[in-house]
């Protein structure tokens, strides 16, 4: 099939599209430069094929992935996910974050933690962590600071509302510029959201009432452009006045 | 009972049970499966009784009795032995493995085992990361530690000719081996992490 490719520096004349798994975008006889594959590609010989569905992305000057939205989450290391804790074993905690297997978070992996300092989290209490090992064999390791030991907004969240989404959604909350929705939303209300790539936001505000508001807002703001959007938050925001 | 094999198939076989009584020493010399006590000769494992005839030339003319098991035991890990196991899972702190074979035999019966976090190398064993030594699929050489628990048997790939000795890579093909630490993908060029047996 011949089609041009629509991106400057891309081999691929797929890029921006949407394919599903199977798929060959890209064939390694005509790459000159060595490319650099993300999530959803697979190299077979000489091509590189899909593995997810979802849409073709470039960066120069050689990095592919594919950005696809599914309910169901699959780690993937540096993700930040949304976890509840479901148990307590010797050193570590296993932590639901909604993928194929259960993750473990060691005892240690917290900001000033030591052998006698350990985090007291019960099971049932949610977390903000980021994945450090991710592998289709084994069990995904979660860790609660950044690189450099801090906590940088990881750990326990106290209080507030999870709500579960696609992942593409949250994906589009993470970006920056920020999602018109939040902009939308944060102009009128105070509150605070911590999103996982794994589809969990979790939502705390001072009454349940702004909650579910903004739970709302941002279930319904998946499909929706910016402007519509907008529209969306003012109407929800006038209902409940 | 017919057959034109050797002398000594043209009886009949009696079964004796450990402890049986098979004959005097006067009369029969021990041989495999039996054991000689108070002058007598005695069964020491369930199977059928042969008696082999001395060679015509052997100074001590007793026939030498055997029992003999129905079939052949299978091989069994036992601990210095070296192993051929296959990892089926990678844990944080251990791997699990499917013995395969116990040293140049293949096993009968499922032997499980498991090579914990401590066994993998000789140096710097708090700091190994077990998914950069083995993944699932990979096959290794170890040595058998222990019996272990209920559950399986403590292997350990600690020194220099033990450890993986094959693996496919993520793309499915066979890889090969840098050094003790990585091997790579002929395919795609990725090296991999593992800690490698040196098969010489």
């Amino acid at each position: 099939m011949d089609v041009e490719s629509s991106v400057p520096g891309a081999v691929s004349p797929f890029v921006n599209r949407i394919m599903a798994p199977g798929d060959v975008v890209l064939d390694l006889t005509k790459a000159s430069n060595v490319l650099r594959l993300g999530s959803g590609l697979r190299q077979d010989g000489d091509n590189i094929a899909m593995t997810k569905v979802g849409r073709l992305q470039f960066k120069k000057p050689n990095k592919y992935w594919v950005e696809g939205s599914q309910k169901r989450y699959i780690p993937n290391t540096e993700d930040v996910v949304l976890g509840i804790v479901v148990d307590r074993r010797f050193e570590m905690f296993v932590v639901d974050i909604g993928g194929p297997t259960y993750a473990s978070l060691p005892m240690l992996a917290f900001e000033g933690a030591t052998r006698r300092n350990t985090p007291n989290l019960q099971v049932g209490a949610a977390l903000y962590a980021r994945v450090v090992k991710a592998h289709r064999d084994i069990d995904p390791e979660l860790c609660c600071t950044d690189a450099s030991g801090k906590a940088a907004g990881f750990g326990p969240l106290n209080g507030g509302y999870i709500l579960e989404c696609s992942t593409g959604l949250a994906r589009v909350l993470l970006s920056k510029p920020t999602s018109p929705v939040l902009e939308a939303l944060g102009k009128s209300l105070s509150f605070e959201i911590a999103v996982g790539m794994n589809g969990r936001v979790w939502v705390n505000a001072a009454t349940t009432a702004t909650t579910i508001l903004v739970s709302n807002a941002i279930l319904n703001s998946e499909f929706l452009t910016a402007a519509q959007q907008h529209i969306m938050v003012q109407k929800l925001l006038q209902k409940s006045q | 009972m017919i057959n034109d094999e050797s002398d000594e198939e043209q009886q009949q076989y009696t079964s004796r049970t450990p402890g049986e009584v098979i004959g005097r020493e006067v009369d029969f010399v021990a041989g495999k499966g039996t054991y000689s006590w108070h002058h007598k000769v005695v069964a020491s494992v369930v199977g059928l009784q042969h008696i082999i005839p001395p060679s015509p030339d052997a100074a001590d003319q007793r026939p030498t009795v055997e029992v003999r098991r129905q079939e052949e035991q299978g091989a069994v890990p036992e601990p210095g032995v070296v192993v051929t196991a296959k990892i089926r899972k990678v844990q944080p702190r251990m791997a699990v493995a499917d013995v395969l074979c116990v040293g140049t035999r293949a096993v009968r019966e499922n032997f499980r085992g498991i090579v914990r976090q401590q066994d993998v190398r000789s140096t710097e064993i708090d700091k190994v990361d077990m998914h950069t030594s083995f993944r699932s699929g990979d096959i290794i050489r170890a040595e058998v530690l222990s019996l272990g628990d209920a559950r399986a048997y403590y292997l350990s790939t600690a020194k220099n000719e033990l450890g993986v000795v094959s693996a496919t890579s993520d793309a499915g093909v066979a890889m090969v081996p840098i050094n003790w630490q990585e091997m790579q993908c002929p395919v795609t060029l990725q090296k991999e992490f593992r800690k490698v047996a040196k098969v010489c």
